[in-house]
């Protein structure tokens, strides 16, 4: 029995508009890239509890979309949808990633995997058009908390500002 | 779309290579900007420049005792960002433990339907 990965991602922010994670995972590449890609794999893993995925469309080919809707346990509702740039089963996806929480914000998401001695590495990029909307990300990161957390990173900014309303 | 001054924000003030730069060399440290300058391959109206934005978030502190003005961080301002990146950082582990388990799990389900 392998030791557990549990909290072992990296997250790394290389320049102004990126936003780099890494994670290694103890299974098979081919299998890694259909959890990553397949929307009955997908649906079981994407929401974060109490959240729940309501819709997990995938049409995983060049110029295919994707929609991703979660729903927070106060009914308030977040979405995710784009359109495929590149497939290339088993290594590699690019995807146009827009977030309807932040209309103004464009981003390309690349998924790169590989697998050595039976050791799968994600590599995610998420690459944003201009840098006010990395500065989003910065500020708090909408993909799988709630609202009421991205409410106390806010909060824990303006404290860092001096503006702190308490 | 209001977004805040580079100057006024802790996380833009270091998302800058030589700003992080500055400041690594200053935690060995108080300096003066000329030190700074002889020690890095940055001209010294740039490393004003930079010492000038790190000033102004808090993260370096000036004093001038003497004819120089010399320099030293102030660590305790990076605090909220290390929270907020440990913050950002369980997020996505949380995130990517789950399909871990889901990986395990699916591995596991394959290796005892073929026993």
């Amino acid at each position: 029995m392998t030791p557990s990965r549990h909290g072992s991602a990296h997250i790394e922010f290389p320049n102004e508009l990126d936003v780099l994670i890494t994670r290694e995972f103890d299974a098979p590449i081919a299998l890694v890239f259909d959890v990553l890609t397949k929307p009955e794999h997908v649906s079981k893993w994407g929401a974060t509890p109490p959240d729940q995925m309501t819709e997990c469309s995938i049409d995983l080919r060049v110029g295919g979309t994707y929609h991703h809707v979660f729903v927070a346990d106060d009914g308030t509702e977040c979405s995710f949808r784009g359109t495929y740039l590149d497939v290339e089963p088993p290594t590699r996806t690019a995807e146009t990633w827009l977030f309807d929480g932040w209309p103004d914000t464009e981003a390309v998401e690349t998924m790169q995997l590989h697998e050595t001695d039976g050791v799968t590495t994600l590599t995610m990029r998420l690459a944003f058009r201009d840098k006010a909307g990395r500065d989003h990300m910065t500020r708090f990161d909408g993909q799988q908390d709630s609202f009421d957390a991205m409410e106390d990173i806010l909060r824990s900014l303006l404290d860092l500002k001096g503006t702190s309303p308490s | 779309m209001a977004r805040s001054p580079t100057t006024s924000d802790v996380f833009n003030a270091i998302a800058e290579a030589r700003r992080r730069e500055i400041l690594d060399a200053l935690t060995a440290g108080e300096k003066a900007a000329g030190t700074i300058v002889a020690g890095l391959s940055l001209s010294q109206p740039q490393v004003s420049k930079h010492l000038r934005v790190l000033s102004e978030v808090g993260l370096v502190q000036c004093r001038a005792p003497g004819r120089h003005r010399l320099h030293s961080p102030e660590p305790a301002r990076l605090r909220p960002l290390h929270e907020w990146l440990a913050r950002y950082e369980q997020i996505w582990n949380e995130r990517l433990d789950r399909m871990d388990d889901y990986l395990k799990e699916l591995q596991n389900r394959e290796s005892s339907s073929d026993t």
